[in-house]
């Protein structure tokens, strides 16, 4: 058995944009159903022929894997953010006409995934309301692109800040008719705050955002509740983090920071997975180096071998720093794009492999 | 003379960090004061130049050369110190806790704050950024679009108001090419050409821009492929195998350097340096910045 999938009911692959990391969860929900595991891959956006590769273009249900022979069995979904939103204020509206209300508000409706920290939120809910039905040994969650791997664990908790603060409140009752928005301000003699706001916005922005957050307030039970429940299955020893990282000075130096805050969090790092280290062709150890009579082949062949031993170096410094209980896996560069099914068992076998060693 | 502002985006890993600095100091080369302006909390120049810090407040580099790290909170903090006036009143609004988790999440406040700054010279609004040149460090494609779609949302939004109103003028300065210019940077990799392509045609559809498209890291090598060929008889030999890389490495490349040449009205190429060191890197990518 692979250890990465010891003990392991839910794996969620972090890592900023660009790194490989759909690629990354797609060949390890591969090897999980090699393993013989009922495994779901959930996607965030994934290419174009990677999405057909995985049967799961144009559509939002948890589909099955095309073309597999597998002992376990591998399915995969993409996340559908709006979708996935509007359901949760369908469930967490208690009338449904206030449902109704909130989905056909303008701002809802403009900018409602476009909260920061939604498209996290929702790729979190998803995965908690699958991971509660049990229908899967293993979830693999992809992580929605973010600058850096450490704002996606970030994100919900500045969602949730928002209704713990009680933002909700204040704008409870903009006419100030109750002890609501207006009323609290003036009670709490931070009206000051409030002016400021309506001088920096204006006063039909304010208007605008009371009717929003009138609406949403009875979420705030729900999605508390919520926060809760997805951090508990974050924090359980059956949940690991795999962190995807390409391989520049800068991208180590954030590994390790991501390595230490995630720790600090009491979440599991597990395994670090670093892409397109080195192109295929390289063996560093080897001194045989062929001939040929054309001096910019040997030059180019030459300054690239160079070239990744020194980043080589660099390599050896980041594995000594970190902590012993961390998997690093090297996978190197293939020159081609993986998209299908033979590239993910090829890049999946990689990590296998690597594994051995 | 008129400010001049240049953002840098691309697919995440392309490189956009490194060409931003690159074009930034090009044009500080050519005399202009030029900030490098990077955003969100995290700074990437710091640990790249080794400098001790980089913040808000603009840092120097080299002569002519500055790097400031702004973010929606540190840009939305220093405008409203700019409309409040009173240091304690500003103090007084951003340390409210329940203000704090507003703005954290408020739909569109931090790009439009980002922006708003950024704007702020050709907008003749706000504090002075005394700079002839700006060189953004933007955001990866998805987030770079919310960017500029947060104040054509908002002006749609709010009609009315002082949210309203620098939302419409914020949304006419980026659609002013004689100020704004947009470079999408890529590789000679499939997928971040599929996404240069896209971005290109929602800037063009939504915004009327024409983006430049700065193809990074090309493998500028001219060996023949009847050499290439015969070192790959040797199949087990490294030179062999290495053969082998380059001529499908260079094979794709040339397809998608044509595909991109078709697509873009401006084309930059920046072959990949085997260099290490920051700032020769910097300065070797500066000069194909024509």
């Amino acid at each position: 058995m692979i250890t990465i999938f010891q003990e392991t009911q839910v794996l969620v692959c972090v890592g900023s944009g660009g790194v490989g990391k759909t690629t990354v969860a797609a060949s390890l929900g591969i090897l999980a159903a090699k393993e013989g595991k009922k495994v779901l891959v959930l996607t965030i956006d994934p290419a174009k022929r990677l999405a057909q590769t995985l049967g799961i273009e144009g559509s939002t249900d948890i589909t099955k894997v095309p073309g597999q022979n597998y002992k376990g069995e591998l399915y995969a979904s993409v996340i559908d953010h709006k979708k996935t939103f509007d359901a949760f204020v369908e469930r967490a509206a208690k009338k449904s006409d206030s449902a109704k209300k909130i989905l056909n508000n303008g701002l809802y409706k403009q900018l409602s995934t476009s909260l920061s920290g939604s498209q996290e939120f929702t790729s979190l809910e998803k995965l908690y309301s699958v991971f509660e039905s049990k229908q899967f040994d293993l979830i693999i969650l992809d992580t929605p692109p973010t600058k850096h791997a450490i704002d996606f664990l970030y994100a919900p908790q500045k969602l949730s800040a928002l209704f713990s603060e009680g933002v909700a409140k204040w704008f409870r009752d903009p006419e100030g008719k109750k002890s609501g928005f207006f009323g609290h301000m003036l009670q709490s003699g931070t009206k000051q705050v409030l002016k400021i706001l309506e001088s920096l916005t204006g006063s039909t922005f304010i208007r605008e955002l009371g009717d929003f957050f009138m609406n949403i307030e009875q979420w705030q039970a729900q999605l508390l509740q919520r926060t809760v429940d997805v951090h508990r299955m974050l924090v359980s020893p059956t949940t690991h983090f795999c962190l995807v990282t390409s391989f520049d000075q800068a991208k180590l130096k954030e590994a390790e920071f991501f390595a230490r805050e995630i720790r600090k969090g009491g979440y599991h790092l597990k395994t670090v997975v670093l892409n397109r280290v080195f192109p295929h062709w390289l063996n560093l150890e080897s001194n045989i180096t062929g001939t040929s009579q054309n001096e910019e082949l040997l030059q180019t062949y030459s300054k690239m071998k160079t070239y990744y031993a020194d980043r080589e170096k660099l390599y050896q410094q980041f594995e000594s720093r970190l902590k012993k209980d961390v998997r690093v896996f090297r996978i190197p560069d293939l020159v081609k794009d993986i998209s299908d099914i033979k590239g993910l068992e090829e890049l999946g076998h990689m990590i296998a492999e690597g594994e051995k060693v | 003379m008129k400010q001049e502002i240049h953002f840098v985006t691309g697919k995440g890993g392309v490189g956009k960090s490194v060409v931003a600095a690159g074009l930034a100091l090009r044009k500080s080369r050519e005399g202009k004061k030029v900030l490098l302006v990077e955003l969100g909390d995290q700074s990437f120049f710091k640990d790249f130049f080794n400098e001790p810090d980089v913040a808000f407040k603009p840092r120097e580099l080299k002569k002519n050369l500055d790097v400031a790290l702004w973010s929606g909170e540190t840009s939305l903090r220093e405008y409203a110190k700019y409309l409040i006036k009173v240091e304690a009143l500003t103090k007084l609004f951003f340390e409210n806790a329940v203000m704090r988790a507003f703005i954290n999440v408020a739909p569109a406040l931090s790009e439009l704050a980002i922006m708003g700054k950024i704007t702020s010279g050709p907008r003749d609004y706000g504090p002075l950024v005394p700079y002839d040149c700006l060189v953004v460090d933007a955001y990866a494609t998805g987030h770079f679009m919310a960017l500029m779609r947060a104040s054509k949302g908002m002006a749609q939004a709010i009609q009315f108001g002082p949210m309203g109103e620098q939302s419409r003028s914020i949304d006419t300065v980026l659609r002013n090419q004689d100020i704004c210019h947009y470079h999408i940077v890529t590789l000679p990799e499939e997928l971040p050409v599929r996404e240069a392509e896209e971005l290109k045609s929602q800037l063009a559809n939504e915004f009327s821009l024409r983006p430049q498209v700065i193809l990074n890291k090309f493998l500028e090598t001219s060996v023949p492929l009847a050499t290439l060929k015969e070192a790959q008889k040797d199949a087990t030999s490294d030179l062999g195998r290495f053969a082998l890389y380059l001529e499908q490495h260079q094979e794709r490349q040339r397809g998608l350097y044509q595909e991109t040449q078709k697509n873009f009205d401006r084309l930059i190429q920046v072959p990949l340096f085997f260099e290490t060191d920051p700032w020769k890197l910097v300065e070797l990518i500066s000069e194909r910045m024509v």
